[in-house]
C-alpha cells in the first residue's frame, strides 16, 4: 500500500480522499450509508461513531483507542453525514472539537516531518520544507534565562498563514508577532500542526442548513437503513441525556437565587455565547471573561468548566491559570479598554444601559458606563428595586 | 455662474479632451463606479458599472463628477444596489496613506483651525480647542511640498520595508497613484490576495502599522531583576526595532535624540542616563550577543515607551479601514479630485523618487492639468478668513486674508475654487 493510502487511512479529510478512495468518497451519500451497513464491518463502525459522539457529549478530549485503518474512512463520512442531518451547531462545534484534537494528537506522533510536509501539500498550502532547519533568531528561556535558538525545517506563505491563523486570534499567531521574509512565515513544526488543526475543525464546522426541505427527506430516505436509523437513534438518545447541562453550563448563580446572566453587559454575553457554542476565544477575550467573573467571585473550578468547549482546551493549564489571576487579583478590563480591543458589543447587542448611561431620566444628565461590572452592579441594583417595589405593591393589594 | 457651475464645465471639458487617456483598471467591467456631482448636498451616487472604458469617457464628459471612484472589489452583478446580491469575487489589497490622517510639523504652519465654540483659532492639528476643550472645531487642512513629500516616503517605506521584503509582493503587482490632494494609494492585484477576508487585512495593516505589538511577545522581559531586551537577530519587528535603533545611535546627535526621547514621553533625568550608556548599549546590541539592558533608570515601564516610541517611527501611518474595507471606492485613476482639481496620477514606483506633485517637471506625470500656454490668470474673491501661502509650480501665493481681490494664474485659481476658499469675480 502506498504511502498516500496510509496517510488518507490516518486523515481521511484529506482533499485528496476523492482521488484514491473515489469508489468511496465520490458516491451518493444514501448509497454510501447502505453499503456501510450492509458490510461485515458495520458494528465495529457504529462502536466507533457512539464512542466519538458519548467522548464530545462528555466533553473528553480524546477517545481512547482510536483507530487508523481504512474503517477510518467510512467513520469520518459518516460523521460528515451526521452532522448534516443533524442539524445542531452545538453538536458540530463539539465533535468538531474532538476530532480535530485528535488529529492534532495524531500528528504530533508522527515520527518524522514528512507527513506533516505531505498533509501540506496535499491541503495545497504553500509550505517549505528546510533540511537542515533555518534559523531565525533566538529567544531567551523564561525560567532559566537561557537563550534558545530558534530553528525551523518549515515556513509557511502568508497568505495560507493568514487563513489558518486568523480565526485562532491567538496573541502569539499573530502576524506581528512572527518572523515572515519573503512572504513566507518561519513556523514551528507544533505551530503548523495546530493550524492543521484548526482546518480540520473548520471542516467539520457545518454551516446552518437552509434547505430543510432537502435535509428533511434525505434523513426520511436514510433513515430507512436499519444500521443507520439505530446509530442515529443512540446518538439522539445520548445528546438527550447531556442537553440539558449544555443548555444551562453557565446560568451559574452567585447566591443561587438569581440568573446572573440577565446582569451581565453584552461584552461577557457576547464571549459567553462564543465558548458556549465552542467557538475560539482570543487571548484577550480568556484574560477578560476569567478576570471579570472572578471579580465576581465566581469559584475557579466553574470558570475553568467555562473553558471546557474551546478547541485548545487543557484542563491542567486551564486551572493553574484561572487560580493564578485569582491570587493576583488583576481588575476586568474597563469600557474603555474594551473598545479600544473591539470586545465593546453595546452596538452590536442595542443596550441600553452602555449606550445611554445611568444615574437620571433626562439623557444630558446621565453619567456614561465606564466599567462592565459597574453594569453587574447596576443591573442588581435594578433588578432588587424593582423586586421591592412589587412584594410593597403586592402587600398593598394584601392588605 | 456660480463656482461649482463653472468648476462643472471645466472638469466636463477635461473629461471631453482627454476622456480616452483616463486608463482602464483591471477587471473593468467587475468594478462598482461611485461618483459625487457638484450639488450642493453631497450624496454620492454609487452601485453603477460600464461595459466599457468608451462608455465611462462618455459619462464623464456629460457629467463632469466632482469626484470619481471605482471599488477595489469585483464583483459578477458589481451595478447591483443590494450588496448581498453583487456576487462579490475578490478584492484588492488597498493601503490610503493621507497626511490628514497624521501628524506632519509643517501643519503648524497651514492647517488652520477655528473653535465653533468660543471663537477661538490657530494653526495646527488637533481635535479639540485648547481654550474651552471643545470638541467643536472647524479646520481648513493645506497642502505644501513637505508634507507630501512625507507621504511619499510613508509609500516608499511600506513598499521597500514591509511589502518587497517581508511580504515578497512583486513590484510589478503594485499599482501606485497620487490621490490627486494630500496622499498615495496603493494597490496590489494579486488574484491570492484578492481571497483575503476582512480579519486577515486587519492582520496586514496591524503589521505595517505596528499596531497592538506586544513587546513582551518580541522578548522584552525581566528575569530575576534583570531586563532582557529584543535581540536584532529576531527577523521580523525584533529586527526593524534593533535596526532603527542602531541608526539613531550611530546617526543622531546627542540634541536630537533628546528631542526624539522627549517625544516618545521619557523623563529628562532619564534621557540624560540614556545618553551617558548610548555607546556601551550600541555596542551591545549591534554584537547581538546577548539582550540585558541595563542602563539607570530604564525599569520596564520606561523600555516599553522606549520601544513604543521606536515602533511609531518604524510603523508606516496607513489609513486602517481603507486597507481591512472590502467594499470600499477608491478614486479612479486619472480622474480629477474635486477638492483641488489635480488628477489622481498614476505612477511607476521608480517614478516615485523624483516625483513632486506641486511642481512636477515630467509633463506626462504633472497632476496640475489646467495649465494654459498662455499665461492665462483668473479674478478672484477670497472668501475664508485665512487662506495660508501656497507653493505650486515653484512660484508662491498668499497669505490671503477675507475679501481680498487677488488675480493669480488659471490651475491656482482652480486650486482655491476647488478648496471653495474663494469665488470668481
Amino acid at each position: 500500500m502506498s504511502s498516500t493510502f496510509n496517510l488518507l487511512n490516518k486523515y481521511p479529510w484529506l482533499p485528496s480522499l476523492k482521488d484514491y478512495y473515489s469508489e468511496i468518497a465520490s458516491k451518493d451519500p444514501s448509497e454510501f450509508v447502505s453499503e456501510a451497513f450492509s458490510n461485515e464491518f458495520s458494528d465495529e463502525l457504529k462502536k466507533r461513531i457512539i464512542e466519538l459522539f458519548k467522548a464530545a457529549f462528555d466533553n473528553l478530549e480524546k477517545v481512547s483507542d482510536y483507530k487508523t485503518d481504512k474503517l477510518n474512512i467510512y467513520a469520518y463520512l459518516l460523521i460528515n453525514i451526521l452532522l448534516y442531518v443533524l442539524d445542531n451547531q452545538m453538536i458540530a462545534n463539539r465533535i468538531a472539537n474532538l476530532y480535530s484534537k485528535i488529529t492534532y494528537d495524531q500528528l504530533i506522533k508522527e515520527k518524522n516531518d514528512y507527513p506533516i510536509y505531505d498533509i501540506c501539500q496535499n491541503l495545497g498550502l504553500k509550505v517549505r520544507y528546510y533540511e537542515p532547519p533555518i534559523s531565525y533568531g533566538k529567544i531567551i528561556r523564561k525560567r532559566e534565562g537561557e537563550y534558545q535558538d530558534l530553528k525551523t525545517n518549515f515556513t509557511i506563505h502568508f497568505i495560507d498563514y493568514l487563513k489558518l491563523a486568523s480565526n485562532l486570534r491567538d496573541e502569539y499567531r499573530k502576524l506581528v508577532h512572527n518572523s515572515i521574509s519573503g512572504g513566507y512565515v518561519f513556523i514551528q513544526k507544533k505551530r503548523i500542526i495546530r493550524l492543521i488543526q484548526e482546518y480540520v475543525r473548520n471542516k467539520l464546522l457545518i454551516k446552518k442548513t437552509e434547505d430543510k426541505a432537502s435535509l428533511k427527506s434525505f434523513l426520511e430516505k436514510i433513515l430507512e437503513i436499519q444500521g443507520f436509523k439505530d446509530l442515529f437513534n443512540k446518538i439522539l438518545n445520548a445528546w438527550t441525556e447531556r442537553k440539558e447541562e449544555f443548555e444551562y453550563v453557565f446560568k451559574i448563580n452567585l447566591d443561587d437565587k438569581e440568573d446572573l446572566l440577565t446582569l451581565y453587559p453584552p461584552c461577557v454575553k457576547e464571549i459567553l455565547r462564543k465558548a458556549q457554542e465552542g467557538q475560539n476565544l482570543i487571548h484577550n477575550e480568556r484574560l477578560f471573561i476569567v478576570w471579570f467573573l472572578l471579580a465576581l467571585n465566581y469559584p475557579v473550578e466553574k470558570v475553568v468548566d467555562l473553558f471546557s468547549t474551546l478547541p485548545d482546551f487543557d484542563r491542567e493549564k486551564t486551572t493553574y491559570q484561572v487560580k493564578f489571576a485569582k491570587k493576583k487579583q488583576y481588575t476586568p478590563y474597563k469600557c474603555l479598554t474594551l473598545k479600544s480591543l473591539n470586545l465593546c458589543m453595546a452596538s452590536s447587542y442595542k443596550d441600553e444601559l452602555c449606550l445611554e448611561g445611568y444615574g437620571s431620566k433626562e439623557p444630558s444628565e446621565r453619567k456614561k458606563l465606564a466599567h462592565p461590572l459597574a453594569y453587574t452592579q447596576i443591573k442588581q441594583y435594578r433588578a432588587s428595586k424593582w423586586k421591592n417595589n412589587t412584594n410593597k405593591q403586592l402587600g398593598k393589594e394584601n392588605e | 455662474m456660480s463656482n461649482t457651475g463653472y468648476l462643472k464645465r471645466l472638469f466636463q471639458a477635461y473629461y471631453k479632451e482627454t476622456g480616452v487617456e483616463v486608463p482602464v483598471v483591471s477587471l473593468f467591467n467587475k468594478r462598482e463606479f461611485g461618483f459625487i456631482p457638484w450639488d450642493k448636498q453631497i450624496i454620492m451616487k454609487r452601485h453603477m458599472s460600464f461595459k466599457d472604458h468608451a462608455n465611462l469617457a462618455k459619462y464623464l464628459t456629460n457629467e463632469g463628477p466632482r469626484h470619481v471612484y471605482s471599488s477595489g472589489s469585483i464583483y459578477l452583478q458589481p451595478d447591483n444596489t443590494d450588496m448581498n446580491n453583487k456576487q462579490y469575487q475578490g478584492c484588492d489589497l488597498i493601503f490610503d496613506i493621507d497626511v490628514d490622517h497624521f501628524y506632519t510639523p509643517c501643519k503648524n504652519e497651514h492647517d488652520i483651525w477655528y473653535c465653533m465654540e468660543c471663537g477661538e483659532n490657530g494653526t495646527g492639528m488637533l481635535k479639540k480647542c485648547p481654550k474651552c476643550k471643545k470638541l467643536k472645531i472647524k479646520s481648513l487642512t493645506w497642502i505644501c511640498e513637505d508634507c507630501l513629500n512625507i507621504a511619499k516616503e510613508e509609500l516608499m517605506r511600506l513598499i521597500y520595508r514591509f511589502l518587497i521584503p517581508d511580504f515578497g509582493i512583486p513590484i510589478d503587482q503594485m499599482k501606485i497613484a497620487f490621490s490627486g490632494h494630500r496622499g498615495y494609494h496603493l494597490k496590489i492585484e494579486n488574484k491570492e490576495i484578492r481571497t483575503l477576508s476582512s480579519e486577515e487585512r486587519r492582520e496586514i495593516a496591524n503589521y505595517v502599522s505596528g499596531n497592538n505589538i506586544s513587546l513582551d511577545i518580541l522578548g522584552l522581559t525581566k528575569i530575576n531583576e534583570i531586563i532582557y531586551g529584543l535581540l536584532g537577530n529576531n527577523i521580523g519587528w525584533p529586527e526593524k526595532i534593533i535596526n532603527k535603533i542602531i541608526e539613531i545611535l550611530q546617526q543622531y546627535s546627542d540634541d536630537r535624540i533628546r528631542l526624539l526621547l522627549t517625544k516618545f514621553g521619557l523623563h529628562k533625568d532619564i534621557i540624560r542616563s540614556f545618553l551617558n550608556s548610548k555607546s556601551d548599549f550600541l555596542q551591545m546590541i549591534s554584537q547581538n550577543k546577548d539582550n540585558i539592558w541595563n542602563i539607570e533608570g530604564f525599569g520596564l515601564k520606561n523600555w516599553s515607551t522606549f520601544l513604543n516610541g521606536i515602533i511609531s517611527e518604524i510603523s508606516i501611518e496607513i489609513d486602517e479601514p481603507v486597507t481591512i474595507d472590502i467594499h470600499r471606492l477608491i478614486r479612479y485613476p486619472g480622474s480629477l479630485h474635486g477638492k483641488t482639481g489635480f488628477k489622481v496620477q498614476e505612477l511607476y514606483p521608480d517614478d516615485l523618487d523624483d516625483f513632486n506633485p506641486l511642481n512636477e517637471l515630467n509633463e506626462k506625470l504633472d497632476p496640475i492639468v489646467f495649465k494654459s500656454k498662455k499665461q492665462i490668470t483668473q479674478k478672484l474673491e477670497v472668501l475664508e478668513t485665512k487662506v495660508p501661502a501656497t507653493k505650486i509650480k515653484g512660484e508662491l501665493f498668499g497669505p490671503y486674508t477675507q475679501g481680498e481681490k487677488i488675480e493669480v494664474p488659471h490651475y491656482f485659481a482652480i486650486f482655491l475654487l476647488c478648496k471653495e476658499v474663494a469665488k470668481t469675480i
